[in-house]
């Protein structure tokens, strides 16, 4: 058999969070099924079907009500991208002129030849050169951050790299989580004060790696760094990534702050400890008690 | 949809945990995963769960007219079907490879075994005779696909009744339910396919892959075998070169397994019968645990606990005797008193004890019943070992941080608590090695 790990029961330490309850009552959840209302004037959005002159919800979630739209927007779903959001993805297929990427969503997004940053400068023409020579920039497996250029009409997304802050990514630890938990923000790239860097996708997708030191700007966005990576930085992103677990499990909503507090709370656990059930509730509700504060 | 196509390092990552003998859900190289088998309320219906792989078959029957060249014998027609909630790149209606391989497969091990009397099913010869319907429903994906179908299948055949027949003369009549009771498949043997799928060109094997396992293997050798130790079916696939002694090697893992499996089935098979004889509440409705955790948990497993007596004596035995406890406590500065709080210990003596314990990663609390000074042990995951060797059921495990629960703890028991302190800080460290 395999080693089992026994622990005696612990005394729980105690964290109210009443008053972070408020926060629920704003929200109106249903499950599929439930009847939202049985007004006829309101105009059915997504998430929703007529159900014998009854509005009912088809999906797990939240109801949206936008004057006379009433739409549910599910709590897990597969990523919905919008412009201008930031993903993380990874490369699945190579055709002509464009990769394709798996991005969490319904359907692989599409990364065009023409919008991705070329070595060289960006305003060189694409010739049938590069078109041969895509392998060598973006092969099947490799990580990229991108952005959403723009929606197809099936709602597959166009990505593009075309800043230097984007582009494939090297060494890291990538984490998946459902895209409902990731908030959106002003941005999505963070150097957080513990030592090490994270990209949160609006996918779900999130890329922990470590805070690179003054890097040549000019290679591009596919210059991939293979130095070792330090005990130290490795051991800041494992505990990182297990935090993110904890917090996903929970549901909590991530963004720079959250993550950052969980990881501050995460300190005195070992960091395989962090994803044994009972310190992750410990952490978790620490997290959540230091938010309540910073809000109130 | 496609697939998300396996990463490069998960991939990697994969290969070598096999080349280290280390599977991802911590396995053995020949170990299958749980087996749950449940019956639903109809005869003929279901279920099989392999790990989080989850099959359902059905059996049905009806009258047909036979074949022309067999008109003694009655039909069995087998039908998978992948469905879409097993996997996102499975497609309803598409005809995929994997499903034609599967069918096949469950074909050549039940049909071409002659595991169930088709003289059986004939009821008028040359005109009417059963066919038996056997679908098979994939609900869930997490690999070995194969094993769950051929045990899903295996067992629903058994635990079908077809409706009885009676025959005057030229009438035929055939008795619902109510008016007789059914009656059971003629069933010879059981056959259960087992897989064996083979890594770094036949170098690693294992058996039962779960789904990762399965998208980096190279090949994979399926042996449909019953308890008789009788071969029904061989196949394989990948095209890996096999040596003689792997195969045979294999058929022997084969042999054990499909006996453990064969048991549970007949088991489950006793207890469904049971349930039904007695009145009790039977069907796939029962059969699912109410009111029970589902999400933050660890799933129960067993633990080895057959020399642990023994392992804690010689542990015992080899400890050294701690050094006599002074009774009275020590003040830091005259008038003070410590309760609680304090980083420091103040008592000289535990330090060696607190440096072990400092190493392992468990933090352990306890909470104390300062009156008796007793607690009970054997809550949660923890067994209770009886002290043999010992007067009081005392748990006196503590934590590294919280020192003066300890120094309040040799305060009232002395020399006694202490020693058995350290016993127990010793047993619980060579179990958690375990």
């Amino acid at each position: 058999g395999m080693a089992a790990n026994m622990r005696l029961p612990t005394i729980r330490k105690q964290v109210s969070l009443s008053s972070s309850l408020s926060a629920l009552d704003g929200k109106d959840l249903v499950v599929p099924g439930d009847v939202i209302t049985s007004d006829t004037g309101f105009m059915r959005g997504h998430g929703t079907y007529m159900d014998e002159e009854k509005l009912t919800a088809s999906v797990a979630g939240e109801v949206e009500r936008v004057n006379k739209l009433i739409c549910v927007r599910p709590l897990k779903t597969r990523f919905n991208g919008e412009v201008g959001d930031v993903v993380v993805g990874r490369i699945t297929e190579v055709q002509q002129k464009r990769w394709k990427v798996d991005t969490n969503s319904r359907l692989d997004s599409v990364l065009l030849l023409s919008s991705v940053n070329l070595p060289g400068g960006e305003l060189r023409r694409r010739s049938a050169e590069d078109e041969l020579t895509m392998r060598d920039y973006l092969q099947e497996g490799d990580l990229i951050s991108a952005e959403v250029q723009s929606v197809f009409s099936d709602g597959a997304l166009s990505l593009h790299t075309r800043s230097l802050k984007y582009g494939k990514l090297g060494q890291g630890v990538l984490v998946q989580l459902s895209p409902s938990l990731i908030k959106r923000q002003k941005t999505h790239f963070h150097n957080l004060p513990c030592g090490a860097s994270i990209i949160l996708g609006n996918n779900g997708f999130v890329w922990l790696y470590p805070t690179p030191g003054h890097q040549d700007e000019e290679a591009g966005g596919y210059y991939t760094s293979l130095e070792p990576v330090s005990l130290s930085d490795r051991e800041v992103i494992s505990r990182l990534r297990n935090c993110l677990l904890a917090l996903g499990a929970h549901k909590v909503l991530l963004y720079d702050t959250s993550v950052l507090y969980c990881y501050e709370s995460s300190l005195p656990h070992q960091i395989k400890d962090i994803l044994k059930p009972e310190v992750m509730e410990e952490i978790v509700m620490m997290t959540r008690q230091k938010l309540v504060e910073l809000e109130g | 949809m496609r697939d998300t196509p396996l990463s490069n390092c998960e991939r990697d990552f994969l290969l070598k945990a096999i080349q280290e003998k280390k599977r991802l859900d911590g396995r053995q190289t020949y170990d299958y995963r749980s087996i749950k088998i449940s019956f639903g309320t109809d005869y003929g219906c279901c279920f099989v769960d392999l790990g989080k792989t989850r099959i359902m078959a059905q059996v049905s029957c009806e009258l047909i007219t036979p074949k022309e060249n067999r008109p003694n014998e009655g039909l069995i027609f087998f039908n998978i079907e992948l469905s879409p909630m097993a996997s996102p790149a499975f497609e309803m209606g598409r005809q995929s490879e994997l499903l034609v391989k599967l069918n096949r497969q469950l074909e050549r091990c039940l049909r071409n075994s002659k595991c169930i009397d088709t003289e059986s099913l004939c009821v008028v010869s040359g005109e009417k005779v059963w066919q038996i319907r056997v679908d098979v429903h994939l609900l869930n994906h997490d690999g070995n696909l194969m094993d769950a179908a051929s045990i899903a299948a295996i067992a629903a055949l058994c635990h079908f009744r077809r409706p009885d027949v009676g025959i005057q003369g030229e009438e035929v009549t055939v008795y619902s339910t109510e008016e007789r009771d059914p009656i059971p498949l003629s069933i010879y043997h059981m056959p259960i396919c087992v897989s064996f799928s083979f890594f770094q060109q036949g170098t690693y094997l294992l058996v039962d892959p779960c789904e990762r396992e399965e998208r980096v293997m190279d090949g994979l050798l399926m042996i449909a075998m019953n308890k008789h130790r009788e071969i029904c079916s061989i196949q394989s696939s990948g095209g890996i070169m096999l040596l003689k002694d792997q195969v045979l090697r294999c058929s022997k893992i084969a042999s054990v397994k499909v006996s453990e499996i064969t048991e549970l089935i007949n088991k489950a098979l006793e207890n469904d019968k049971k349930a039904r004889k007695t009145g009790g509440k039977f069907g796939f409705a029962e059969s699912l645990p109410q009111e029970r955790i589902t999400a933050l948990k660890t799933d129960v497993s067993p633990v080895e606990m057959s020399d642990v007596k023994e392992k804690a004596n010689e542990i015992v035995q080899r400890a050294e005797v701690p050094p006599q406890t002074v009774p009275s406590p020590v003040l830091t500065a005259p008038g003070t008193g410590q309760v609680g709080e304090g980083l420091e210990n103040s008592w000289g003596l535990k330090e060696e004890e607190e440096e072990e314990e400092e190493e392992e990663d468990e933090t352990v609390e306890l909470k104390m019943e300062l009156e008796e000074g007793h607690e009970e042990k054997g809550r949660g995951d923890v067994v209770v070992i009886s002290d043999s060797d010992s007067e009081e059921e005392d748990v006196v495990i503590l934590n590294q941080v919280t020192t003066k629960e300890k120094a309040s703890i040799s305060n009232q028991q002395g020399a006694v608590a202490s020693k058995q302190q350290q016993q127990q800080q010793k047993k619980k460290k060579k179990k958690r090695g375990q």
